[in-house]
């Protein structure tokens, strides 16, 4: 097992590199001066001219590539070209409300959705479970944006009891978790129930129900920790893009988090920093996947690797 | 079932007691904090960095120049300097500092960090972004503790206007030393001005701290924060649920609601940005002077700005802006809307049946930029000329305005021009000067005319008041009648306010004010209020 997370960590690193080249060539590709664009409309050529030399932006490409490699490899991702901050430095203080929203979510939609996809899973065909699917129907429709701005307008403007957006405390995490939650409940609903179905039909859960245990038993204990493999593949994935920024939540809320980040990086043509967040961004989404696969081996024994 | 019922329940019930620290703004008394809406985040806090409208502002509670600009006369008037000479020649300003001021960690405001300041923004290690506003400082000299001189290498008529800026606010020695290379994210107690810097969460907000030792009017409030909230909708929402007193920018189509809203108010007034669409005047139909103002005459600017800008906005009656050093106005009301008159001056220039353009416009960069340029396409249409309306993000908008005659694809495009100076010299010589054609400039019309050129370089070394402002007349007459723009208009800026929140200012610089403001030394100072 240890060996096998080495490896993979090991084959981990030439798919990072691919991705800085990738993003490195993508944003110089696209139209756009990020010494202008910091330095305004009005500034003079001339004074634009020495922020792009002071900047490196001038020199040929393979040789602003080979000093952001060189820099990275001694754990300096570069400074930003708006801020002049180090991006390690941007990047860390949007970590933390990045992954705070990110985990709420995924927990609320990991336990709201596997509660609705075992209730209509164990209900099949019945009332529960078609407005059930119905409601998963709205989640996975309703632009995020559109959700956002109306739950703000009823829980903050029209009663009061949350705060409009913001960052600080536990009152604000509230609408923003259960606007982002909204499409993954959804999708984890509808995959637990799909999982579940399959497994409901199997000749061992027949011989659990033979046996004469519980309802609770049968569904949770033996049916349910079957159904979870493309359970957790599904919730794996939303975690590990989250932790990338939900920059139409973020905006909405005015959530600080590494989707506006992101976004604002490119919009400013900011290279250095648009970089560090897709490279950091690749890197845990590296890490969840890695985490999801021991995860298997761990619900289910039949797995391992060696 | 009731399982499901009873979390429900819980669950609002924890709610609404977690709502409770973060209440609602109480009527009576004055707030201990005062928070503002912004659309951006800042990028640096160093004065002398600054590029944003809206970051100055906030820097502008901290840090503050040797003279001001009265916010609706538009006359220099004292700040840190309370006195100043100008010798006969226009190179030498000596100023008088106000006395028993102190910066933000103790030293004194004297000449020594004036001169530090002035230094310091010459240094090409200081990202000052219009350097070509310090360029003209020669020297400067500590006469006393007091008295500060400065020699200038060439007549600048604007030089007091242009001190009055942000980028020029004194900061102290001792401060940016200490502070090294965090200079920029934390300026701390490195200005004079009614509050202090105390802490950056980044993408979040920015907190200040009152100045207890502040030398003017004493500031109102414990707190002042900024809060970061790009999008407009969540900003108006956070002034009408309470959470803050006031947001920048609220979106345009809500104006007209919150104009008749009892429990906000809008504070609106005109700017010195002004918005138009650039013709390539030397691009086939737009060689025609006939031609471009055959398209002045097509576009209604009345209408559009009623219907789609909800009168946000002024109609241009001049090249420059109203409230800039040296406006005149060449047409009472603007150009007139006149299709018939539009469609001679069509056919006379040999385009009876009108052409195709391509119009570009960006969008969410000047208020309903998108739409009214949609709205400006359809008028055109009447007269026969077909604008096919294209729009792109604002990098590469800005990249395709800088390329150069021989290779630029513009033919007509939307674009505004604000310059931080309010002076006609920022827009005339900025948009109709031939040394203003990209890419050495951001002048897309491409427009030249050698007496103008002439008239513009005169009026730039010309000292005498009355002689620059018949200079300035001159060329703005020249280029209304030349046409290389449809004249559009001027933008209104505007906040939206708490109901309570009294005495709130627009700058015409795109610039709020909620401090107090000295106007007049005798009147004493002007002050925001909480009622």
């Amino acid at each position: 097992m240890g060996l096998y997370v080495l490896r993979r960590l090991v084959l981990a690193v030439p798919t990072l590199l691919g991705v800085t080249v990738v993003v490195f060539a993508l944003i110089r590709v696209i139209p756009g001066d990020p010494a202008r664009l910091v330095l305004g409309l009005q500034a003079s050529e001339a004074e634009v001219q020495r922020l792009r030399s002071e900047l490196g932006l001038d020199r040929p490409l393979p040789a602003q590539y080979a000093r952001f490699v060189a820099r990275l490899i001694r754990g300096d991702l570069g400074r930003s070209i708006a801020t002049g901050e180090p991006v390690a430095r941007e990047i860390a203080s949007r970590f933390g409300p990045t992954v705070q929203l990110a985990v709420a979510s995924t927990v609320l939609a990991t336990l709201a959705g596997i509660s609705v996809g075992v209730l209509s899973a164990t209900r099949v065909y019945s009332w529960v479970d078609y407005v059930a699917m119905g409601v998963a129907l709205f989640g996975v429709s309703l632009p995020v944006f559109w959700l956002g701005l109306m739950l703000i307008l009823l829980f903050a403007v029209q009663l009061r009891w949350l705060p409009a957006g913001g960052y600080g405390t536990l009152a604000h995490l509230v609408l923003p978790t259960v606007t982002l939650a909204a499409f993954s409940v959804a999708i984890v609903a509808r995959m637990t129930r799909s999982s579940m179905l399959e497994v409901l039909h199997q000749d061992y859960v027949r011989t659990a129900w033979a046996k004469g245990l519980t309802a609770r038993a049968v569904v949770l204990r033996h049916a349910l920790r079957n159904a979870l493999i493309p359970v957790i593949t599904v919730i794996g994935l939303q975690f590990g893009a989250l932790l990338g920024g939900a920059i139409l939540t973020e905006t909405v809320f005015a959530w600080p988090g590494m989707g506006r980040l992101l976004v604002g990086a490119i919009v400013a043509r900011d290279y250095p920093v648009v970089q560090g967040v897709v490279l950091v961004f690749a890197g845990l989404f590296t890490l969840v996947n890695l985490a999801v696969d021991l995860l298997y081996a761990y619900v289910d024994p039949r797995i391992h690797y060696g | 079932m009731s399982r499901v019922l009873q979390s429900l329940a819980l669950a609002s019930l924890v709610a609404s007691l977690l709502a409770l620290p973060q209440g609602p703004v109480t009527a009576q008394s004055v707030p201990r904090q005062l928070r503002i809406a912004v659309g951006v985040d800042a990028d640096r806090l160093d004065p002398a960095e600054q590029t944003t409208t809206t970051v100055a502002n906030m820097v502008d509670y901290m840090f503050e120049t040797l003279v001001d600009l009265h916010p609706t006369k538009l006359t220099v008037v004292p700040r840190l300097a309370t006195r100043w000479q100008i010798s006969r020649d226009g190179l030498t300003y000596t100023f008088t500092l106000r006395r028993g001021v102190r910066f933000h960690d103790g030293t004194p405001l004297n000449a020594e960090a004036v001169k530090f300041t002035m230094e310091r923004l010459k240094d090409p290690r200081v990202a000052m972004a219009l350097r070509f506003l310090v360029t003209p400082v020669q020297a400067v000299e500590v006469v006393n503790d007091t008295t500060v001189r400065f020699r200038l290498s060439k007549v600048t008529p604007t030089f007091l206007a242009d001190l009055s800026t942000t980028q020029f606010a004194i900061v102290s020695p001792a401060a940016v030393q200490r502070a090294g290379d965090r200079w920029r994210s934390a300026p701390v107690d490195g200005g004079t001005g009614p509050y202090m810097f105390k802490e950056w969460r980044r993408g979040d907000s920015i907190v200040l701290e009152r100045n207890p030792n502040y030398w003017g009017q004493k500031p109102l409030f414990d707190e002042v924060v900024f809060r970061v909230v790009p999008d407009a909708g969540t900003r108006l929402a956070q002034v009408l649920a309470g959470d803050v007193h006031m947001a920048m920018l609220p979106p345009a189509p809500d104006v007209r609601g919150l104009r008749r809203n009892p429990q906000v108010k809008v504070v609106e007034a005109a700017s010195d940005r002004v918005v138009f669409v650039a013709m390539n005047t030397q691009w086939g139909p737009f060689r025609d002077v006939r031609v471009r103002q055959a398209m002045n005459y097509a576009v209604n600017k009345k209408a559009i700005l009623a219907s789609v800008l909800f009168d946000l906005g002024t109609v241009s009656d001049s090249p420059c802006p109203p409230m800039m050093f040296g406006y005149h106005k060449v047409r009472e009301g603007g150009w007139p809307f006149s299709p018939g008159r539009a469609k001679e001056l069509l056919a006379q220039a040999g385009y009876k049946d009108g052409f195709e353009v391509n119009f570009f416009t960006p969008t969410g960069r000047y208020i309903q930029d998108f739409q009214f340029a949609q709205a400006i396409a359809g008028q055109l249409r009447n007269v026969g000329v077909r604008a096919n309306v294209t729009t792109m993000d604002w990098p590469s908008y800005v990249a395709m305005i800088q390329t150069p005659l021989e290779r630029t694809r513009v033919q007509m495009l939307v674009l505004g021009w604000a310059w931080p100076v309010l002076d006609c010299d920022g827009v005339l010589y900025g948009q109709f000067h031939t040394a203003s054609h990209p890419p050495r400039g951001l002048g897309p019309a491409f427009y030249t005319n050698p007496r103008v050129d002439q008239l513009l370089d005169q009026q730039r070394a010309e000292a005498n008041v009355e002689r620059r402002k018949a200079l300035l007349k001159e060329s703005q007459e020249i280029i209304w009648n030349d046409a290389p723009w449809i004249w559009l208009w001027t933008q209104k800026w505007y906040v939206v306010t708490a109901r309570n929140l009294e005495g709130v200012l627009i700058h015409p610089i795109e610039k709020w004010t909620a401090l107090c403001e000295p106007q007049e030394p005798a009147v004493g100072h002007h002050c925001v209020n909480w009622r």
